[in-house]
């Protein structure tokens, strides 16, 4: 990494609410490298954030180079946040960027979460925003959501990291998007293979602006208060603007669990030590898993299969719809039971010493909600 | 006080607007509902509504009473997804 030269900032120098060593000092997670993210990034360069990690599973298509400042045709086939760190590392070669390629469920971590001053999500679909929703939650990392169409950007900031509750991400979601997200799945927790996913439009116009908002609320630019969630709304063919409150609501299925903020527990996946029973109160114990399970698998004209064992405790969300069809009658008949919370001594009967295949899961104890981080395997 | 509180709904783009006489027991679902279905806006888009004269979002499933008073001006705005 080279010096930074001080002469390059000596615009920013001059502005009295931008401090360019906090700046430099910042660590910034970007999650989505399409057209907002690409945006975002150019911003957090350009303005010398010390730290930006760019997540995003996908590989760049040549519809993305009308939106995307970062990308070229060269480019097509190769995994987008990869060439968006690249581009954006030329901006400012003093700069920390990195690719981190993969779904950002799994990669992003929450031991290191934490480390991070704000979380970026420009992701392009409901569920993935729900998730990171929940793990910027329980990691206490401030959350800064931004979304777009042709005509409208949404930028709406979750302060995540202040002791005092506030509003998530789902506070304020209507039903139709859960709806929207229930539309990919079947039998609770199957992707359906047939389900074409809603090509929403959106051009450069509004990805730069959203891009614009997202990266001056996750760096606070101006603001030195912790200000409650709220959402900028702009117009970009009108030029209006408004900013709302996003009030926290008490029976809000994203965050009223945690209560207070959530204790983080670092465990195994493994968590379950041979000859270790656990005691009457802690076997009673229900836990909550980040990804629901298949926990029954028969069919009903064949009854129990002897397949059975290739989905039973695994996670739901690893197989498709197709797993519904029994193989023996030929028909649609199979019954899958899926669920999400368990008792601890269920777990310990299904699992035994063996991993159990989530990335955290949920308790209540004493009246806190305590995650039990199993990532810890994957380092 | 009586059970009916008159307010103004408009969509985003200002281009629809209506007072209406709403009962107090409306949930913000209902207005939105309305709203899609007496100005055909887009089915397969999702709608939240915001109470634009104290700046503040209703809940979906709250009752209007409970962040609207008569006189505001409310707000339907599409749920953007796209990044």
């Amino acid at each position: 990494m080279a010096s930074t030269n001080p002469s390059r900032y000596l615009r920013h120098d001059l502005i009295d609410w931008l401090s360019q060593d906090v700046l430099a000092a910042t660590r910034v997670a970007v999650v989505g490298a399409g057209a907002i993210g690409n945006e975002v990034a150019k911003n957090f360069a350009l303005l010398g954030v010390g730290h930006v990690d760019i997540f995003d599973f996908d590989k760049v298509e040549l519809h993305n180079l009308t939106r995307s400042i970062f990308l070229r045709e060269s480019d097509v086939g190769r995994d987008k946040a990869e060439a968006v760190s690249a581009r954006a590392s030329e901006v400012d070669p003093n700069l920390r960027l990195s690719a981190i390629t993969g779904d950002a469920w799994k990669t992003l971590r929450l031991r290191s979460l934490p480390d991070y001053d704000c979380v970026v999500t420009a992701v392009d679909n409901f569920e993935a925003r729900l998730k990171l929703n929940q793990l910027c939650q329980i990691a206490r990392v401030d959350m800064v959501n931004a979304a777009m169409d042709s005509r409208w950007v949404a930028v709406e900031s979750y302060p995540f990291s202040s002791p005092d509750p506030t509003a998530c991400y789902e506070c304020h979601l209507p039903d139709s998007a859960y709806e929207r997200v229930a539309q990919r799945y079947s039998c609770g927790g199957l992707k359906r293979r047939a389900h074409a996913e809603r090509k929403i439009p959106t051009t450069a116009i509004t990805a730069s602006i959203a891009g614009a908002f997202a990266a001056s609320t996750a760096l606070r630019l101006g603001e030195s208060r912790q200000l409650p969630s709220r959402r900028i709304f702009v117009d970009t063919i009108g030029g209006g603007s408004q900013v709302t409150e996003l009030v926290r609501r008490d029976d809000c299925p994203g965050c009223a669990a945690f209560g207070a903020a959530p204790r983080l527990v670092h465990a195994s996946r493994r968590w379950n030590r041979p000859g270790a029973e656990p005691d009457a109160e802690t076997a009673r114990q229900v836990l909550r898993l980040s990804e629901a399970l298949i926990t029954d698998y028969r069919c009903a004209n064949c009854g129990m299969l002897e397949i059975a064992d290739r989905y039973i405790n695994r996670k739901a969300a690893d197989f498709d719809d197709s797993i519904a069809f029994c193989a023996g009658c030929r028909q649609p008949a199979i019954q899958i039971e899926i669920r999400d919370c368990f008792r601890v001594q269920e777990l310990v009967e299904r699992f035994g010493a063996r991993p159990i295949p989530v990335k955290y899961a949920l308790a209540e104890i004493n009246g806190q909600t305590v995650c039990f981080n199993f990532e810890e395997d994957d380092r | 006080m009586t059970d009916e509180l008159k307010i103004q709904v408009r969509t985003a783009d200002q281009t629809r607007r209506a007072e209406l006489d709403l009962d107090r027991s409306s949930t913000g679902a209902d207005i939105i509902q309305a709203a899609v279905d007496n100005w055909a806006l887009p089915a397969d888009t999702d709608y939240t509504l915001v109470n634009t004269t104290t700046g503040r979002a209703l809940m979906p499933g709250d009752e209007l009473s409970k962040g609207v008073r008569a006189g505001d001006v409310v707000e339907v705005q599409p749920v953007l997804v796209a990044g």
